[in-house]
């Protein structure tokens, strides 16, 4: 097979957004508009810089505003105009852009938006058909809306939190602000593609107002209409499953090293016996059955322990693969990046060239269109494109610009 | 009848865990979402717990239909000729006939959906939702560090692939009505779960770290899950956010608690003495000797009024009562049952939800 070409689609190549997102979750959600053809004018203020530009990691581990892999990876293909929104001038220049934009985004606080003077009413005053979003934690109102966010506390609210635990009773909670970098940033991602398609249909535009605990609900939504019809709150059950046997995460040789797998269907248990050796319990009639085999998990995962600890974790997976048992390497970041065969077929990782992290890496969007991997476009240094936006969308003369810098509006 | 964002697309979805979510999201704002079973049901009827099916399904339609063989082929594109996109999933109907669609219908949206995507070595390999959390890279970043890594619970990897798999359905359907091209897209679990890594990626490349499950050298010990008294409290109070700090200690401090002066001692104000294991248990003791005492909506009454960034963890049943999903009146009804509202909030009155579908239910109306 040969690697997948690239694309730089142009499906998008009609619309503009004036993206005031900052941090992670709001980013990762209108880079996607930028990798496909959209015009993502990003607002930045050094007044107030993007947390992720100043959060690392940092190319060579030296701190700069330009040179952090989290904001890069968070904001491919965007430009970056920097403005004051507090001063007036400021304000006015970005509902001037707002005017000339298809969409406007922000994932900031309850209330902050109304403070720039850039509320939902405020902005349709000025482009009626504007496409709004916002993404505060909890909603803009509510007894609640003042709770301070992050991910990891939009996992606490919604039981995900509670629900990711080797036991019961003691929660762990994942371990990366999960909800930041799927379930929030997608959701809204789609409803932006969503009204995109409504304003076509009908000539209105629409807020979305993306509370991101509504939206991380969604992602353990069947767990909560299960409970909702049974009145059971889901098993905890860690790496374990409630209903098949074996299934968990088992040490393999060498430190911190681990195979995953899972026996799904009764007919997966003894080819996963032949493969670890132990002919004696494919033929213990009890374990035949994935409640037989739950009863007596403890002797099983020791066995299979027992089998791993002592192997290769690769060659692990690879024959139980080719028995039909569904196992893998539990990967880390430096095992998909340098050892990850079928990343690699697919081209998975981009180097990207920049003038301060040089070629950089990064994730490609999960998925081929016509069988090429959609090209990631650098993403903008602070200020960057801050002129040529003055001058060739908002036909400001060079005169005027000057003007702006020297009072400071352009910071 | 509102017209809603997708009304007049009609989705043929032979999908049934990975992609299962992608024709939710679309159904219910508009779009004919329509499975098409064969005579005995999509496999997830039987796999999915009650719960999950109808979640994963809800405002979808359901046809039941033979599509093996070319008498089967034939007729499927028939019926896709009056759609505008068709969502399947390797060891589902018609998998391998992706690019025949392609070609028999130039216009049309095919997205496939796969746990490693559709080449590679990997294409066929048997697949769970634990091993592609552990394939992709998430299991790693849970879990304790003297344990083993911990799985995300309550089938992530088929949420993650879904929603990706939805956006680039929808840019491509763009597309294909605004310039008549048509596209394949092939989405691979694998590769969804391992673009939510958080920045684990460029911690990597540009620093050789391994981003690791959570405790001593990597996260403050501040941030943790910590017992109160009934239940458990998500607290961040790392230096970088100094409110949250001030704020956890000046509470302690006006309620006379003695872990407020121990919390001042100079130790505190080293950054990486805090990410060591003495400084998670020292400050485990001090913090739950406060929190013994108070409830998880004590807590977070003090977290708002002190800008604190701390929350309860919720159970289930908390879900139900929280003033502020109530307020905002999250909770919908359906099937007599509570049933999680919409990912979104519209300012126009465009997202509905409708349940599951039996099998062939109005079969006629889709027809």
């Amino acid at each position: 097979m040969t690697a997948p070409g690239c694309l730089f689609p142009d499906f998008l190549d009609d619309i503009r957004f004036t993206d005031l997102t900052w941090a992670g979750a709001g980013p990762f959600g209108t880079k996607v508009f930028a990798d496909f053809g959209a015009e993502v004018i990003k607002v930045e203020s050094t007044v107030r810089l993007d947390s992720v530009r100043t959060g690392g990691p940092f190319k060579n581990r030296e701190y700069g505003v330009n040179r952090s892999g989290y904001f890069a990876s968070r904001n491919t293909g965007k430009k970056s105009f920097t403005i004051d929104p507090k001063t007036d001038e400021g304000r006015g220049v970005v509902l001037d852009l707002i005017r000339r934009s298809d969409v406007v985004s922000n994932n900031f606080g309850p209330g902050a938006m109304k403070r720039l003077g850039l509320s939902y009413e405020a902005v349709r005053a000025v482009k009626p058909d504007i496409i709004y979003l916002s993404m505060p934690m909890y909603g803009e109102s509510g007894p609640l809306a003042g709770l301070l966010g992050v991910g990891m506390t939009i996992s606490a609210v919604t039981g995900l939190m509670w629900a990711t635990a080797y036991e019961p009773g003691d929660p762990v909670g994942p371990g990366t602000h999960y909800p930041d970098h799927a379930a929030n940033p997608y959701h809204a991602a789609f409803a932006i593609l969503a009204a995109l398609r409504y304003r076509r249909l009908t000539g209105r535009g629409m807020k979305i107002d993306l509370s991101q605990v509504e939206s991380t609900l969604n992602f353990i939504g069947g767990a909560v209409v299960d409970w909702a019809m049974s009145g059971q709150e889901p098993e905890i059950t860690g790496n374990a499953d409630a209903q098949v046997a074996p299934h968990g995460i088992y040490p393999a040789r060498g430190e911190d090293v681990w195979l995953a797998l899972a026996v799904e269907r009764d007919d997966q248990w003894p080819a996963l016996c032949r493969v670890i050796g132990r002919g004696d319990l494919a033929a213990d009639a009890g374990l035949a059955t994935a409640d037989g085999r739950r009863r007596n998990s403890d002797r099983i995962d020791a066995a299979i322990s027992g089998w791993s600890a002592q192997r290769e974790v690769g060659a692990c997976a690879a024959e139980l693969l080719a028995a039909g048992v569904p196992a893998a390497r539990v990967a880390n970041a430096r095992d998909l990046i340098e050892d990850d065969p079928q990343l690699g077929a697919r081209s998975f990782f981009q180097r990207v060239p920049h003038p301060e992290l040089g070629e950089s890496l990064y994730a490609s969007l999960p998925f081929l269109i016509d069988g090429a991997r959609v090209g990631l476009k650098r993403p903008p240094l602070l200020g960057e494109h801050t002129h040529a936006i003055l001058r060739d969308l908002l036909d400001l003369p060079d005169a005027e610009i000057v003007r702006l810098e020297t009072e400071g509006v352009l910071k | 009848m509102q017209m809603q964002p997708y009304s007049g697309i009609r989705i043929l979805d032979l999908s049934h865990w990975l992609g299962s979510y992608c024709g939710r999201l679309f159904a219910d704002l508009g779009a004919k979402v329509i499975r098409v079973e064969p005579p005995g049901g999509l496999p997830d009827r039987v796999r999915e717990s009650p719960g999950s099916f109808a979640f994963l399904n809800a405002s979808k339609h359901s046809l039941t239909m033979n599509v093996e063989g070319k008498d089967g082929f034939d007729r499927f594109i028939d019926l896709a000729a009056r759609a505008q996109a068709v969502v399947m999933e390797r060891d589902g109907p018609l998998w391998d006939r992706a690019e025949d669609m392609r070609r028999a219908l130039p216009g049309l949206v095919v997205t496939c959906v796969s746990p490693y995507g559709r080449t590679g070595p990997m294409r066929d390999a048997p697949a769970s939702d634990l091993t592609l959390q552990a394939a992709g890279g998430i299991a790693w970043m849970s879990g304790r560090p003297d344990r083993a890594p911990l799985r995300l619970p309550l089938g992530q990897a088929a949420m993650v692939a879904g929603t990706y798999a939805a956006t680039a359905t929808a840019m491509c359907l763009r597309d294909s009505e605004r310039r008549g091209r048509g596209h394949l897209i092939d989405v691979s679990a694998q590769e969804a779960i391992a673009h939510s890594l958080q920045n684990a990626v460029q911690v990597w490349d540009l620093e050789g770290r391994i981003s690791t499950r959570g405790g001593e050298g990597t996260r403050d010990a501040t941030e943790d899950v910590f017992p109160c008294k009934d239940g458990h409290v998500f607290l961040a109070a790392p230096p970088a956010l100094p409110n949250s700090w001030n704020g956890v200690v000046g509470w302690m401090a006006e309620r006379g608690h003695p872990s407020a002066s121990a919390l001042t001692a100079p130790c505190w104000e080293d950054r990486e003495w805090r990410k060591t294991r003495a400084a998670r248990e020292r400050f485990f003791g001090l913090f739950t000797a406060f929190t013994a005492d108070l409830t998880k909506a004590e807590l977070r009454e003090g977290a708002m009024a002190r800008k604190i960034v701390m929350a309860p963890v919720a159970r289930f049943p908390d879900l139900a009562m929280d003033p502020q999903l109530a307020h905002r009146g999250f909770f919908r009804r359906l099937g007599g049952h509570l049933f999680p509202g919409p990912p979104y909030l519209l300012s126009e009155p465009v997202w509905r939800v409708g349940p599951a579908p039996a099998l062939g239910e109005r079969q006629e109306a889709v027809e």
